[in-house]
This record gives structure tokens, C-alpha cells and sequence, in this order.
């Protein structure tokens, strides 16, 4: 019988060699994800980069982020040099040389000029989709955590957010299309044949047709997706406001809604920001649900311009960073020519994503630290 | 806001309703937002009821235009066509490959010297199309002679750079070409006229050396050829059966496609006279008037002629049952070439069932009536077990979603094959095992990757993972790998590591999650019995956590599932059943997905069409599946929660 | 609760008041503007054309007729969308084009629903294209029959080596469902058979030709204006070499379509005539579609 004391080392000994070896193995999985993601972002970053980027000031390629998307075309003149030029430059080109100079012309769509449109309405749609969403959701929010007491009504609105969380983007784009570019109202004077409903108004008439294929559809279909996040988190936000605060300012005689603006949604307001910055990266980064409503794959004007009024922004249609990158991924083959359009999109839009994302966080961090009670 | 109550007001005074009314409609309001998930919910589910209810009785109708036209019975005669043509494929298959066995090597030497050809021709193109632009006798005016010069040095220097292996990826490697016939290759396309494209002489004569031996692996099979060739001509009386049944009830459905539609235009000119301004009116009156100009078909008589070629029927299938036993007695009892042999024994393995299926024809055409109903049950269950997803065809269009769901279900599998042991994994390291400062980076770092968007994963698979798959598939020290080299770049495999990829964040955070949440005096109770570490993981938390991370995986399923873009871009849109004789080379092939058809068909179909409803179908299907998922993993959370007090 | 403690509140209070009454105050008021926004008629933009259908005519040609036009015009805007030929008619009839592009005739159905709305077509002929086999360039095989070529699309022949090539099974690219092209091949040279279920349906023509170079074992159509791509072989089709020369000869040829409405405004007529006249003539044979005879 040898030194029991000796037993148990020799037995901890052999079970420490095994935990190394899990513990080695579990780690090697761990850092093999973290590594993929960093050969993705590297890829990305090292091919996208020097698209948006230049060495002399300001260091950023403002032609890429502020001209409009164009044909580029390719070309080798007669010494045998080879132009790459974007189509309005190449007709100056041209004029200027002749049109028998042009051998060997390659043309990629899209793939000139600058990509300011799809930025731009990535903007206006990611702006918009998350105002709708944050006055709809903070006040459902208020509602589950200010007002409402467990019964069966707030069983299905949880229910609801649970299910609207799930749904699949596709999903909601089959819905965005099916109910605002199809059936939503609109007030017109002649209601078209597959109006669903026409309410006559005396001077006009309130037609259930569809906003067509527009900004505010897409923008809505978008809020339409992000409401559950925003709820959620409000309503944590919400929670997280001491129950003192409440009591103090009903006590002081105030009334629930002005317990509610006055001591409650100030100290909710932060957080309900930071955590709405994280559905802005969600609004941004989703392309199935504008493919049908918003977004178009080329467009000459910004959404600003000629239009008849201001409004006329919202019933165009838009391009949009996410569709642009599906529009070059798919439709245009991938060469060295069209590499500077496809990265730096990409990259573009990585950036804007990971602004959003970040700044989520620091917020929050920054809100956390800031608000205890 | 009036504020009222810092006023003692007596209970039931004006003022106090009115405060009390103001506080109810802010309730109210707030209410209403909360109801507005609800709305949205019932919303979706009405919408897509609405657009995708009407799918099944219009499909049912064009089934049964299908069956009255008489188009069902010349398929039911086709089916026999197409199996013996595939028949033949394999004979065929079969034949070429024993010839070609012995012909590897004329084979690989053309291969190369085409390589070369095709190197210097793509080196030299620019300046090649050139000159020709500049020389098309077409163009106006005829080219400079220091224009042509240019041109011309341009391509000698082209042809240079190449020769010496300095453009593109560099001289292709020749190692079945020796070093004299690969300088004889070269120095032929060097002296070609650069306006030329012909191929040089001795590439020609590789072709005719390898046409030579060809001819001579062929001689001693001859009989076998003449087995095939009498086989595949056995069907020749059906060809012509079917091609000429084809075209007459072709003609039938399209005469009544076109009187319906000349009824429904006719209907909606009315409805659209009736409310139009006068001035277009009377132009849609003329227009009415003139709508309908053909009458109703009569399908009974336009089936006459079809039916009574029946006994024509019967004996072209006759013979073509006849080729194939002919050919199975004079088929030879196996090849040499293993491949030969392979689908030699194909073949003989499809032959009972191809035999069975031929002599069930001419009674399933006898037994044949265009009178059935086609039952709105058949429509279903036609529309869920079809093997077939067909449309913007000639002939009819087909929808059945099995393909498809398979599809989706296959590249789930692979993600989660993926994403479950790197999430669940990771997930044990980063809350047992990891020191804190690998934790502070490990967590954030994972959750990061959830938002990357989709679209950029599918770029990455699209533009980048795709092609490193298929170069790495073609070296030959993985050639073992079944599968490899893989065919198509676009396929499930590629899909399915992406979806793995955006899985693995979900499935991570919610299983580390669910392992956090297992009550320390679990573990303290593990330790203080003196198990070691690992047991305590393994044995006591994991088991703990289990419900929580099957709820993790269920999430993750879901998220793949639903998932649209990656698939769309990079699953290379098959739609087709795989073929699963390939083992577990079957994850190479491409495949399209529920997401996908979507996605790639809504935005081009017209409103309210047939096809437009069947998208619908597809989208209520994927809501309903992800519904199903995502509440069976709230329900096994919810276990857990109550299971940890 | 530890709710009066410390010197935190005023603080917090002081961030939370910046953040709420400035943003809460934009959010609401920016959305109640919002709400007026659903009660708007349709707001029609000047001097501009929107163009949609075929992604044939749209990848290429149409964008640079209408770059061209735009040099002479230069205030003129445009609006392409190539999603397929399909997309054409519903656009003209609701409107939201006032130029439909097309690979193949209009359907008698899309014309009815279109004169339902009060919108007759006018079709014009803006060019011929020829649609080309293209193989990988490393498949020995550089010449194919008709029949060749319907069997391997319909799937009968699944494997290069019948028709004498290198063994290697077939892999078929095709466009998808609601191109005009794919409907066109069919017609033309599959005698209206069904395609083989193993074929690949691709967003585009120019993914075809994409995925066709990768593949050594691959095969598809493109349009004669995407037939330089590189990495691909030509296919000659009963003899006849897919060139412009040879457009009369060769078989599997079409004509390519705009449609306008006939109360179609001026400046869409304009540039439809543009796109006929001896210049567009001229653009759309430097891309490779063959001029009307």
C-alpha cells in the first residue's frame, strides 16, 4: 500500500494532463472562429482599403464616397496602354481622341465612378426605418412596463414580440411587399384598378393601393423588422429605472404620465438610445427585405433630386449599400477592373456597420458607468 | 398638460374626470403602440394568407387544363422516353469511357498544347483584336500603315513577354509534352499571322493522333457499339410519337389559354369601360367588340386524334421494350475500364425497373381519362411531395417544393455540423476554462461577428471561399476526399460554412449563457465530492445546461433556416433533389433553397399570377417552420429557467 | 434603496436631460411629419426616363445608349432596372416605366392587362442578337450540332465524352425563370423541351459566362455581346461560327425589343428613336448585337 497522500497527486497529475488536452482543444476552437473572422475581415480590409483610402490629404478617397455610380469602361489605346475610365469620362475621352483610337473596349456596370447613391440611401432608409421603430417601440415599451398588469393582453403582445423576432427576413420582405407596396393608402384622384379599397373623400379618394416600390415602403418594412429589438430593450431600459424614482414623484402628487416624462423616460433615454444604435447596424446591414420594396440597382439622380416636392424623396426608389453589394456580387463577374467597385463597397459598408456597432458599445459602457444608482 | 392634482378637487368633479380621462387616453395611446406587435403579427399571417390561399385552387384549375389538353397523357408516354434516353446516356457513358482508357495519355497531350495555345492566345488578345478591328473590311476607313506597325510591335512584344512566361499566372506546366515539341508548339504560334486564329499544325496533329487511337480502342468493340446504337434507335418510333402528340396538344392548351384570355380581357375592358373617362371609353368599346375571336376549345374532339394513335403507342413501346432486352443479352459481361464497369453495371442494375415501368405504360395511356377532376387534395400533396420545381417553361409549370426544402434543410445540417461544436465549444472554454482576460476578448470578439452582414458573407463566399475551395479540391495529394475536385464553386458546401459561421455567434452567446446560469452549488457540490474539473464540466454543468444549449442550437437553426442572401449568392440555385449516390460527396453539389426562390423569382413574376401566389406558399411554409422552431426553443428555455429553481 | 446616495444623480440627470429633450422632441415631431407622409399622390419627377425589363438589353446596351443620350442631353435623368423581360409589362402598365425592355415578343396577356390601364405598346425592333453556346477554354470541343446541343441542355447527354470529348459530366448554366432568354433558348433550340433539372439558374448573363470559365466541365448561353468574356470558348453551332458576319446563318438568333406606350411622352419617343437611328445602330454593334437588317 503506497502513501495515500501520493494517490490522490498521481491522480490529480494524470487528470491534469487530460484537462490540458480539452482545455487546448476547446481553446484551438475558440481562436480557429475568432481567426476565420479576422482572415474574412482581412480579406476584406486589405482589398477594400486602398479603395478608401490614399496617401495624401485627406486621406480619404472622396471621389468613391461622393460620385454617383457609372458604367466603367476599359480600354487600350493605340500605344497599347490601358484606360480605365467611367462612362462619363470615357465620352469626353473620346471626343477628344477619336472613336477609332478605342481597342479591346470591356464595359462593367456599375463598377465606375463612386458609390454616393447606395450610401446615401442606406442613410435615409436605416434614418428613417429606426425614427418609426423608436416611437413605436419606447411606446409599447412604456406600455408593457409603465402601465400594464400580467393579464391576457400582455400575454399576446409578448407573445407577438417573441414571434416578430423570429421571422425571417425574406419574410418580411414578402409582408413589406405584399402590404405597403400593394395595399397601403394613399389619397388620389383616381384610384387605380388593383386599389383593394377606395373610400371616396368628397374632393379625393383614399385608395388602398400600395405606395409602389418606394423609400417609405422600405423604410417601413425595415422599422417593421427592428420594432421587436427596440421593444425589448426599451422596456429593460424602462426596468432598469428604480422603482423610488416612481413612488417619489407619485407621492409628490404628480400623475402617471407625468411620473413617466418627468422621472422615468430621462433616466430610460440613454439606454433606449444606445441599444437602438445596435437595430441601426440591423436596419443597415439587411438586404432581403428592400430587394422588393426600395431598392433599385441603378439610379442616376440622388433621391433629392428631381423631384417635384420634398415628399417626392419618399415615394422614389433608392439604391442602397447592401443591394449594391448583392448587385455586384451577383450580376457582375469578378475581375481586376470591377475589384475597386466590389471591395470598396464592401468595405464601405463594413465601416458604417462596425461605426454603428462600436459606438453601441462604447455608449453603453459609458451610460452604465454613468447611471447607477 | 393641465395639472390637476395639486388642486384638492372633490372626487367626481369635472375637472377630475377630465384629468382622469387624459391619464386614459395616454393609457390608451401607449396601449395601442403595444398592440401594434400584434397587428403586425396578424398582419403577416393575413397578407401572405391573402396572396398565397388563392395558389391551390388556380394551380388545381391549371392542372386540370393540363389533364383536359390532353398534355398529362403525352408526359405519361414521355416518362418512358426519358428514362431510356438516360439509359442510353449511361451505354454511352459506358462505351466512351473504355474507349477513352486507352487514350489517356494522346488525351493529356492535347489537353496541354491546348493550354499553351489558350495561353498565348488570351496573352496576345488585346493586341490580336485589334488589328482585327482596325483590318475589318467593314470599317470606313482603312487603317494607317504606323497604326498597323504599332499594332503589330505591340503583339510580337506581347508574344515575347508570354513566351518567356511573364504574363498571367505564368507558362502552363506541360509534363507530358517533351521539351522539342513544346518549343514546336511555340515557335508554330509564333510564326502565325497574328490575324490568325487557326490552331497550329501540331496541335492539329496531336488532335489526329489522339482521333487514331481513339479509332483503334474502338475497333474491338464494335459489336458493343451497334448494341448501343440499335438500342437508342429502338426508341426512335416513340421520339417521333410523342414530338408529333407534343406539338397537337400543345396547339389544344394554347388555343385555350388564348380564348381565356381573350374572356378575360373582354371582362376587364368592361370593368375598365365603365369607369373610364368618355374619350377612352368609346376607343374600349371598339376594343370590346373586337376581343373575343375565338371559340371555346373542345378538348374531347382536339384529344380524338391523339387517343387513337394509342395501338401506335403500344407498338412503339413494344419495340422499345424489345431493344432493351436485345441489348441486355448482347451487352458484354463487364469492361475493363473500372468506370466502364461501373456504369455498365448501372445500367444492368436499372433494367428490371426501366423493363416493369415500360410495360406499365400503355396501361396507364389505355386507363388514361381527361374527364378526372384533378381533387384539390392532389393539388396539396402534389405541391408538397413534388420532385420538380418548373417554370416560365413551354410546356406546363411544375411546383413542388420538395427540392427545394431539401435544399434548405441540407446546408442547415451542414452549418450546424459547423457552428455546433465551435459554438458549444467555445462556449465551455470562454465560461469554464478560459482565464478572465481571454474572456474580456473571447466574448465581444464572437458577438462581434453577428454583425456582419449577410450580404457580405455571401460576398465572401461568392468572390473569395468558392474559388479557394475549388483550387484547394483539384490538388491531388486530397483527391481522396470523396467529392473532390469539386465541379461547381457555388454549392452547399460553401453556403453552409458561411450560415456556420453567422450561426456560431447565436448558438455561442446563448450557450454560454445558459452554462453561466447553471447555480454555482452545482459545481462547489461537484467539487466538494473531489471530482476534477473536467468531470465537473462534463458531468454535472453541462448536463445542467443542456436544455438551455438545445435551445441555443434550435435558435441557431432557425437563424440558418431563414437565412436568404448567402443562399441566394453562393448555393448555386439547382433545383433538384440531390444525388445522393455520391455518399457524403453529395454536400458538393448545388442546391436552391426556400429563401432563395424567393428571393430570386418575386421580384420578376406579374401580381397575382399563379407563380406569384406559389412564392407566397413558399414564404407561409418558411414562417410556419421557423415559427415551429423558434417555439419549441422558447419552450425548452423556459424548462430550464423553471428546472434551475 | 440606495436612490438618494451619492452625487451621481445630478450628473446622470444632466446627460439623461440632454439626451431627452433634445431627441425625444426630434424624434416625435419628425415622426408626426411622418405620418402625413402616406396621404401623397404620386409626385412624377421631370426629364427623366425609367427603363426596365430585360437584362439582356439592360446590362449593356441600354445603359449606354442612354450615356450617349445623355451627352447630347445632358439634363436628362435615368432609371435601369434589368431584372428580366418579365418585369417589362407590369412597369408599363402601372406607370412606373416609360420604357420597357424586352428579349422576346410580348405575351398577348401583358398587352391586355397594359390596354386594360389605358396603355397601348408600341413595339419596336432595336436590334437582332444572336445567343451563343459557350464552353470552359480548356474543353476540346470547339463545334456541336443543333441536336448536340438540345440534348445536352434537356439532359440526355450528361457526359462530354458523347459527344467526343473529354470525360467529364456536363454542368448546365442556364438564366433563370423569368428572363426572356431563358424562354427564347428554349424555343429555339430545345424544340420546347423542359431543361435538364441539374441546370444551374444564374442571376445573369455575365454570371453565366462567369461560372462557364471556372468550370472546366461547364456549358451555357450567353448573348452575342457577352460571348468575348474571358476564359470561354465560342461554340460552333452545324458548321456556322457565332459571328457578326454570319447572322443570317446562324440559328439561334432573336430579335430584341423596346416597348413605349403610344401616348408615351416626347423625350422617351425621342430617345427610343435615338436608339434606332444610324448612332444607336452604330453603339449596338460596338457592344455585338447585330443591327436590323
Amino acid at each position: 500500500m503506497k502513501n495515500p497522500e501520493q494517490l490522490i497527486r498521481r491522480g490529480v497529475h494524470r487528470k491534469g494532463i487530460a484537462e490540458g488536452i480539452v482545455k487546448t482543444f476547446l481553446g484551438g476552437m475558440t481562436w480557429a472562429v475568432i481567426a476565420v473572422a479576422l482572415m474574412i475581415f482581412g480579406r476584406m480590409i486589405w482589398d477594400g482599403a486602398p479603395v478608401f483610402f490614399k496617401k495624401e490629404a485627406p486621406f480619404v478617397n472622396m471621389d468613391f464616397l461622393t460620385k454617383k455610380t457609372e458604367t466603367l469602361h476599359v480600354f487600350d489605346d493605340a500605344e497599347g496602354i490601358r484606360h480605365q475610365l467611367p462612362a462619363s469620362e470615357f465620352h469626353q475621352w473620346k471626343s477628344s481622341h477619336g472613336t477609332d483610337a478605342v481597342f479591346n473596349e470591356q464595359t462593367f456596370s456599375y463598377c465606375g465612378g463612386g458609390i454616393a447613391g447606395p450610401i446615401v440611401g442606406t442613410v435615409l432608409l436605416t434614418l428613417l426605418s429606426v425614427m418609426m421603430a423608436l416611437f413605436f417601440g419606447v411606446s409599447a415599451a412604456i406600455y408593457l412596463s409603465e402601465y400594464a398588469k400580467q393579464g391576457r393582453f400582455i400575454g399576446w403582445v409578448r407573445l407577438a414580440i417573441l414571434n416578430l423576432a423570429g421571422v425571417p427576413s425574406i419574410v418580411f420582405g414578402l409582408f413589406g411587399f405584399a402590404v405597403f407596396v400593394l395595399a397601403a393608402p394613399i389619397l388620389t384622384d383616381t384610384p387605380a384598378d388593383r386599389s383593394l379599397l377606395a373610400i371616396p373623400l368628397g374632393f379625393t379618394h383614399l385608395s388602398f393601393e400600395g405606395w409602389g416600390s418606394s423609400l417609405i415602403a422600405g423604410a417601413a418594412t425595415l422599422a417593421c423588422m427592428i420594432l421587436p429589438v427596440i421593444i425589448t430593450a426599451s422596456e429593460e431600459s424602462l426596468k432598469a429605472v428604480p422603482q423610488g424614482f416612481r413612488e417619489a414623484s407619485l407621492a409628490l402628487g404628480a400623475t402617471r404620465w407625468q411620473t413617466i416624462r418627468k422621472s422615468v423616460l430621462p433616466f430610460a433615454m440613454p439606454g433606449i438610445l444606445t441599444s437602438s444604435v445596435l437595430s441601426l447596424a440591423r436596419a443597415a446591414g439587411e438586404t432581403a427585405p428592400i430587394m422588393f420594396t426600395a431598392a433599385v440597382a441603378a439610379k442616376d439622380d440622388l433621391p433629392w433630386e428631381g423631384v417635384g416636392s420634398p415628399l417626392g424623396v419618399l415615394t422614389g426608389q433608392v439604391q442602397a449599400l447592401p443591394y449594391h453589394i448583392y448587385t455586384l456580387a451577383l450580376k457582375i463577374p469578378t475581375s481586376e477592373y470591377t475589384e475597386r467597385a466590389q471591395f470598396g463597397s464592401v468595405f464601405v459598408f463594413l465601416l458604417m456597420i462596425f461605426l454603428f456597432s462600436a459606438a453601441s458599445v462604447v455608449l453603453r459602457n459609458r451610460v452604465r458607468a454613468k447611471m447607477k444608482w | 398638460m393641465p395639472d390637476t392634482s395639486h388642486n384638492p378637487v372633490p372626487s367626481g368633479h369635472p375637472f377630475c374626470r377630465r384629468g382622469r380621462s387624459t391619464e386614459g387616453l395616454i393609457k390608451a395611446f401607449f396601449g395601442g403602440n403595444a398592440a401594434l406587435t400584434i397587428v403586425i403579427l396578424v398582419l403577416i399571417i393575413l397578407f401572405l394568407l391573402r396572396e398565397g390561399v388563392g395558389f391551390f385552387p388556380e394551380y388545381r384549375t391549371e392542372l386540370q387544363n393540363f389533364r383536359k389538353s390532353g398534355l398529362e397523357f403525352v408526359d405519361i408516354a414521355r416518362k418512358d422516353l426519358t428514362a431510356h434516353e438516360q439509359m442510353g446516356s449511361l451505354l454511352n457513358r459506358a462505351y466512351f469511357a473504355q474507349v477513352n482508357s486507352n487514350c489517356r495519355e494522346e488525351m493529356q497531350r492535347l489537353e496541354e498544347a491546348t493550354a499553351i495555345v489558350n495561353y498565348l492566345g488570351e496573352a496576345t488578345a488585346p493586341a490580336h483584336d485589334a488589328l482585327v478591328q482596325v483590318t475589318d473590311a467593314e470599317s470606313n476607313s482603312p487603317p494607317t500603315p504606323e497604326l498597323l506597325q504599332k499594332l503589330s510591335a505591340q503583339y510580337r512584344k506581347r508574344l515575347a513577354d508570354a513566351l518567356s512566361g511573364r504574363l498571367g499566372k505564368g507558362f502552363p506546366p506541360t509534363p507530358h509534352l517533351s521539351r522539342t515539341e513544346q518549343q514546336l508548339l511555340c515557335d508554330q504560334i509564333a510564326a502565325r499571322d497574328p490575324l490568325s486564329t487557326d490552331d497550329p499544325a501540331f496541335a492539329n496533329e496531336l488532335q489526329a493522333s489522339l482521333a487514331a487511337k481513339r479509332e483503334l480502342s474502338a475497333a474491338p468493340l464494335i459489336a458493343f457499339r451497334d448494341a448501343i446504337d440499335a438500342f437508342q434507335s429502338s426508341s426512335s418510333a416513340l421520339d417521333v410519337l410523342v414530338s408529333e402528340t407534343s406539338d397537337t396538344v400543345k396547339a389544344t392548351k394554347e388555343a385555350a389559354v388564348l380564348h381565356g384570355i381573350q374572356v378575360r380581357k373582354r371582362q376587364t375592358l368592361l370593368d375598365a369601360a365603365r369607369t373610364a373617362k368618355p374619350d377612352l371609353r368609346s376607343q374600349l368599346e371598339a376594343d370590346i367588340a373586337a376581343a373575343v375571336t375565338t371559340e371555346p376549345v373542345d378538348f374531347t374532339a382536339a384529344m380524338a386524334p391523339v387517343l387513337a394513335r394509342i395501338p401506335q403507342f403500344k407498338e412503339a413501346n413494344a419495340a422499345m421494350s424489345a431493344g432493351l432486352t436485345e441489348v441486355s443479352e448482347k451487352l458484354p459481361l463487364s469492361l475493363s475500364d473500372e468506370k466502364a464497369d461501373r456504369y455498365l453495371k448501372a445500367f444492368r442494375a436499372a433494367t428490371p425497373a426501366m423493363a416493369a415501368e415500360t410495360a406499365d405504360t400503355v396501361g396507364l395511356l389505355e386507363g388514361w381519362r381527361a374527364d378526372v377532376p384533378v381533387g384539390i387534395g392532389m393539388t396539396i400533396s402534389g405541391f408538397i411531395s413534388g420532385r420538380d420545381w418548373i417554370t416560365g417553361g413551354e410546356w406546363q409549370d411544375i411546383y413542388g417544393i420538395l427540392p427545394l426544402f431539401i435544399g434548405s434543410l441540407m446546408i442547415s445540417i451542414i452549418a450546424l455540423a459547423i457552428a455546433i461544436p465551435f459554438g458549444v465549444g467555445a462556449a465551455i472554454y470562454t465560461n469554464q476554462l478560459a482565464g478572465p482576460r481571454q474572456q474580456r476578448f473571447v466574448k465581444p470578439t464572437i458577438e462581434f461577428l453577428q454583425a456582419i452582414p449577410s450580404v457580405v458573407l455571401g460576398f465572401v463566399g461568392i468572390a473569395v471561399l468558392g474559388t479557394l475551395l475549388q483550387e484547394v479540391s483539384t490538388l491531388d495529394s486530397l483527391s481522396w476526399i470523396p467529392g473532390f475536385p469539386i465541379q461547381q464553386r457555388l454549392n452547399m458546401f460553401t453556403a453552409g460554412c458561411l450560415l456556420g459561421l453567422m450561426a456560431i455567434p447565436t448558438i455561442f452567446t446563448l450557450s454560454e449563457d445558459a452554462i453561466n446560469n447553471v447555480p454555482a452549488a452545482f459545481a462547489e457540490a461537484s467539487d466538494a465530492l473531489g471530482a476534477s474539473k473536467l468531470q465537473t464540466i462534463f458531468r454535472v454543468i453541462v448536463p445542467a445546461a443542456i436544455s438551455g444549449i438545445l435551445a441555443a442550437v434550435l435558435l441557431g437553426l432557425g437563424r440558418v433556416i431563414g437565412e436568404t442572401m448567402v443562399v441566394l449568392l453562393v448555393a448555386g440555385n439547382r433545383i433538384q433533389i440531390p444525388d445522393f449516390t455520391d455518399g457524403i460527396g453529395t454536400v458538393f453539389q448545388p442546391a436552391h433553397t426556400l429563401t432563395g426562390i424567393i428571393a430570386q423569382e418575386l421580384g420578376e413574376v406579374p401580381f397575382g399570377s399563379v407563380h406569384y401566389r406559389a412564392l407566397f406558399v413558399v414564404g407561409i411554409l418558411l414562417f410556419v417552420i421557423v415559427l415551429a422552431i423558434n417555439w419549441t426553443a422558447q419552450r425548452l428555455l423556459r424548462r430550464f429557467r423553471i428546472s434551475q429553481h | 434603496m440606495d436612490v438618494t446616495s451619492g452625487s451621481v444623480i445630478p450628473e446622470a440627470v444632466q446627460l439623461a436631460d440632454i439626451y431627452s429633450i433634445f431627441l425625444m422632441r426630434i424624434i416625435i415631431r419628425s415622426f408626426f411629419s411622418l405620418l402625413i407622409v402616406p396621404f401623397l399622390g404620386a409626385v412624377a419627377g421631370a426629364q427623366s426616363i425609367s427603363i426596365k425589363g430585360s437584362d439582356t438589353l439592360g446590362a449593356k446596351l441600354v445603359p449606354q445608349l442612354a450615356e450617349a443620350f445623355k451627352s447630347m442631353h445632358p439634363d436628362v435623368k435615368f432609371e435601369i432596372a434589368a431584372e428580366g423581360s418579365s418585369t417589362a409589362f407590369p412597369a408599363l402598365a402601372n406607370g412606373t416605366a416609360q420604357i420597357g425592355m424586352s428579349s422576346r415578343k410580348a405575351k398577348p396577356e401583358e398587352i391586355t392587362a397594359a390596354r386594360a390601364k389605358g396603355v397601348s405598346l408600341n413595339e419596336i425592333v432595336v436590334c437582332h442578337d444572336m445567343l451563343v453556346v459557350i464552353t470552359n477554354k480548356s474543353n476540346q470541343i470547339k463545334a456541336l450540332t443543333k441536336d448536340q446541343v438540345a440534348k445536352i441542355f434537356t439532359g440526355q447527354v450528361k457526359d462530354w465524352s458523347e459527344v467526343g470529348g473529354t470525360p467529364g459530366p456536363i454542368s448546365i448554366y442556364t438564366r433563370n425563370t423569368s428572363s426572356g432568354t431563358y424562354r427564347d433558348w428554349q424555343t429555339l433550340a430545345m424544340r420546347g423541351r423542359n431543361y435538364s433539372s441539374s441546370s444551374l439558374k444564374m442571376a445573369s448573363t455575365e454570371q453565366i459566362a462567369q461560372e462557364v470559365a471556372r468550370n472546366k466541365n461547364g456549358i451555357g448561353y450567353v448573348g452575342f455581346a457577352f460571348a468575348k468574356a474571358p476564359g470561354v470558348t465560342n461554340v460552333i453551332i452545324n458548321g456556322v461560327k457565332p459571328i457578326a458576319a454570319n447572322a443570317g446563318t446562324y440559328i439561334y438568333s432573336r430579335a430584341c425589343y423596346l416597348y413605349v406606350p403610344q401616348n408615351g411622352d416626347a423625350l422617351s419617343r425621342s430617345f427610343v428613336a435615338f436608339a434606332s437611328s444610324p448612332t444607336g445602330e452604330e453603339i449596338a454593334k460596338k457592344i455585338g448585337f447585330v443591327p436590323n437588317p
